[in-house]
């Protein structure tokens, strides 16, 4: 069970603060609800190194949370912008595909990480640009393969893919 | 390789230092410092036009250097936030407003058109130049604070992010250099007191997300 926001928040303040054991349960526990939160939208070997990412910048960045505010809206909006970076770097031919594991559905989400998912962020793209970053971005399949399966030329999927990840980046901290 | 995630949390919270949290009233002294000398250095090498004082100032003066002040704050406003990202972040104001601020020229042209020659007065204006050149001089250290803020906090949106501070810049500075200026005319201040806003956005847009990117 991840510990709720307020308690998310808690431990942040502490931080800040210099709180080191406030801090190393902090990190644990965004740590899990990253991986959560990445999990349908990055490849299962993927994952880990994202999550470090994103810790890192938590880490890195930690006097930009202003505790007069909810503490998870600020954590996503790191989170995927540290996601859209990836997908830009993510080496374009790997093939692995999503395991088994990815269709996992969390029923206990609660409120605040459904607003800030990054399907919501996703639903946002048009469905042609959404569905060939999903192929080679996100499930590995090389430009030509993508193609072949969207009926798209390689050079509308390239396109595609790259005003998909401009779009994608414009509403980091937007889609709701 | 990077190492596993324990042990990378381990060493994190080894280094961890107290930090000074986020605070939008810092970015708002900042600003405000900022500012203050961009006005101050307007009135040290152009000087204060003392039309302002006695009533030689006409509507449009008031207006224009109304709404840049509005605009201005706006901006800059939605650049302080920016700083500490959110998802839910909104910056509407800054938006409407400047399609507020664009009625100025549209209205300036307008003004002129059905006159013969009437866009010579807008083109041939003798102190034009003068204005866009020194107005734009006045918005690089407001823009230059601004981005010393976004960079030290984490920018997600940094297209939106260079757009506000170049209009937040833009819009304070000019309204810093038109205390300066003694024309009044809506087709000086609609064209020539709003032009370096629309550069200096520009300017923002291109060179600001470049240095606040991390």
């Amino acid at each position: 069970m991840i510990a709720d926001e307020a308690t998310l928040a808690r431990l942040m303040v502490a931080g800040q603060k210099g709180d080191k054991s406030a801090y190393n349960v902090l990190l644990s526990e965004a740590g899990l609800w990253l991986e959560r939160y990445f999990r349908r939208r990055v490849p299962p070997h993927q994952l880990d190194d994202l999550v470090q990412d994103v810790l890192l910048a938590l880490h890195n960045k930690r006097a930009t949370y202003d505790p007069e505010r909810p503490f998870l809206p600020w954590l996503a909006a790191i989170a995927r912008y540290r996601w859209v970076d990836h997908l830009r770097k993510v080496y374009k031919h790997e093939s692995d595909l999503l395991g088994d594991n990815d269709a996992v559905e969390d029923s206990h989400e609660d409120a605040i990480a459904a607003r800030v998912s990054l399907e919501r962020l996703f639903v946002q793209l048009p469905k042609k640009q959404a569905e060939v970053i999903e192929l080679v971005k996100i499930s590995g399949h090389s430009v030509r393969e993508a193609a072949r399966r969207t009926g798209q030329s390689e050079s509308l999927v390239k396109v595609n893919i790259h005003r998909g990840l401009k779009k994608l980046s414009a509403l980091v901290e937007k889609a709701e | 390789m990077k190492p596993a995630k324990e042990d990378m949390i381990a060493s994190l919270t080894e280094e961890l230092e107290p930090v000074r949290a986020f605070n939008t009233r810092d970015g708002m002294a900042l600003l405000a410092v900022a500012a203050a000398l961009t006005f101050a250095g307007v009135l040290v090498f152009e000087g204060f036009w003392h039309g302002i004082l006695t009533g030689e100032a006409s509507a449009f003066f008031w207006i224009t250097n109304g709404l840049l002040a509005l605009l201005g704050l706006a901006s800059a406003g939605a650049v302080i936030a920016m700083a500490s990202p959110r998802v839910g972040n909104r910056f509407d104001a800054p938006v409407w407003l400047s399609a507020m601020m664009a009625v100025l020229p549209v209205s300036a042209m307008l003004s002129v058109m059905p006159q013969q020659h009437g866009l010579d007065a807008i083109v041939n204006d003798m102190y034009g130049m003068h204005c866009l050149t020194y107005s734009l001089l006045s918005t690089v250290l407001i823009g230059a604070a601004l981005t010393a803020w976004l960079r030290r906090g984490a920018t997600v949106s940094l297209n939106a992010a260079g757009w506000f501070t170049g209009i937040a810049a833009g819009s304070l500075g000019t309204l810093a250099y038109g205390m300066s200026c003694s024309i009044v005319s809506i087709t000086h201040l609609g064209i020539w007191h709003i032009a370096p806003v629309v550069i200096s956005a520009v300017l923002g847009r291109l060179i600001v997300p470049q240095l606040v990117r991390w």
